[in-house]
């Protein structure tokens, strides 16, 4: 062994990883797309007034609150061909992407689901019937009064999630997702094992900037939304 | 299905609760303070260790856990085995018990989540408090002790609740570095006869018995607590 540790293997591996990057986004970005979707339904489960969706919503989240994303992923992967196989279906050939956004799917909703719950209980009852007083039909007021306060409410723990989202999909590789922490356990295969830390380093490093910027783009948004929040404080 | 096993491996996975509540503990025994600690240098903004505390904590919130693990898990036995050599100390370090890795590893990004939960909790109290303490002639310890932290604490409760959940949900990370904890005990136990998705069960159930005991108590602890709740003006 020449050396224990040489920062130029950081650096050679950056570029290597980079690709795949687009892996990672695509998995991360279809999870965030169906999970908030799924999420929206089960927001209106919760506030509903209906006892049994509400419970069944409630139990759901306080489920995937209490299950480690590795156990979650594996459930899914095992478990779902499984279940598929009893309906005559055969899921054993599919794309392991497929399991991985299933999984996050599943977990994101739960955020999302507490996220649009508690920015919708935020914004004062009295917003709504105002809005349909004046004559707006119900999904106007929502549309034009609601939604548009909400969503400013919601940002920062969107901002989160979606942050959480990324960190928690880092897993994917342990189903055999070549996304980016898959490429680099590739490398460090290659490499018979020698300089990993460096290139676990890299990876920390990607993930490190992906976060900052993440966070700095929904904090420049929730400035650009907050517009005319500032005017509704200040009549 | 196979319920045989399906039985039997829930108490393999059960046996590994133990570990899991050890470095969990452990982990918060370290975190708490540190983190308490830290939390006041970011609010006092004492020199070069706020700076330090800030960069470390967005380092933990910007890596993903699983990364962490994998640095320390390589990084500290590269830098004990450079001070053995230097010291001549005779020790095999890959005969150290994972538990150890994993101790460090769960307080290192523990106590940055706490970092950022206590400076918020801080946050909240009114600096009228400490200096009214002051005025009555509490030194600034006594202030804190007596009225700072109770009230802090009443904020801070939930998100230390989430805090110890997550964490928790980490240490079934364990697995990559061997640590014998309900994750990797029940996998092993699968690998005989390829039954997975019992195992994935198994540990699926133990840890909801585990996190919804935990949050249990928190909120039996959190009622506790509410009783120095501000009248809220």
């Amino acid at each position: 062994m020449d050396k224990y540790f040489d920062a130029s293997y950081i650096w050679n591996a950056i570029p290597v990883l980079l690709p795949f990057l687009k892996v990672t986004f695509l998995v991360a970005g279809s999870s965030i797309v169906l999970g908030t979707l799924f999420g929206l339904l089960l927001a209106a489960a919760k506030l509903s007034s209906l006892k049994v969706l509400q419970k069944s919503a409630n139990f759901y989240t306080t489920i995937m609150r209490c299950t480690p994303s590795i156990v979650l992923l594996f459930l899914v992967y095992y478990g779902v061909p499984a279940l598929a196989e009893n309906f005559g279906l055969n899921l054993h050939s599919i794309e392991t992407a497929f399991f991985v956004v299933v999984t996050f799917t599943l977990q994101f909703a739960a955020i999302m689901s507490e996220v649009i719950r508690s920015s919708y209980l935020a914004i004062n009852k009295g917003q709504f019937e105002a809005a349909v007083s004046v004559g707006l039909t119900p999904f106007q007021a929502y549309r034009r009064i609601i939604f548009p306060q909400a969503l400013v409410i919601a940002l920062p723990n969107f901002g989160n999630g979606m942050i959480a989202l990324l960190q928690e999909g880092a897993l994917a590789y342990t189903i055999g997702l070549i996304d980016i922490v898959g490429k680099a356990n590739l490398i460090i295969a290659s490499n018979i094992n020698a300089h990993a830390l460096e290139i676990y380093i890299a990876l920390a490093i990607v993930y490190w900037v992906l976060s900052i910027i993440i966070e700095k783009f929904f904090a420049m948004l929730e400035k650009f939304f907050s517009k005319g929040k500032k005017t509704l404080e200040t009549t | 299905m196979n319920y045989q096993f399906l039985i039997e491996t829930f108490f393999v996975a059960l046996s590994g609760v133990p570990i899991a509540l050890l470095v969990t503990i452990v982990a918060l025994l370290i975190a708490i303070p540190l983190g308490f600690l830290l939390a006041l240098t970011r609010i006092n903004k004492i020199p070069i260790i706020h700076h330090f505390a800030k960069i470390y904590v967005s380092f933990v919130r910007g890596t993903p856990i699983i990364i962490q693990i994998f640095i320390i898990y390589s990084s500290v036995p590269l830098l004990l085995k450079i001070i053995f050599e230097k010291y001549n100390i005779a020790y095999d370090i890959y005969k150290i018990n994972p538990i150890w890795y994993a101790f460090i590893v769960f307080a290192f990004s523990t106590t940055a989540i706490l970092i950022e939960v206590f400076r918020s909790a801080l946050g909240t109290i009114e600096k009228g408090q400490l200096e009214a303490a002051h005025a009555v002639g509490l030194t600034t310890f006594q202030a804190y002790r007596r009225i700072i932290i109770p009230q802090a604490l009443v904020v801070a409760m939930p998100n230390i609740c989430t805090a110890t959940v997550n964490l928790i949900k980490a240490t079934s990370l364990g697995y990559a570095m061997s640590l014998p904890e309900i994750t990797l005990k029940a996998k092993v136990a699968a690998n005989v006869g390829y039954n997975y998705v019992e195992a994935y069960i198994d540990i699926f159930i133990v840890y909801l018995i585990l996190c919804s005991t935990v949050e249990y108590i928190f909120k039996r602890y959190e009622k506790h607590l509410s009783k120095f709740k501000m009248a809220s003006a």
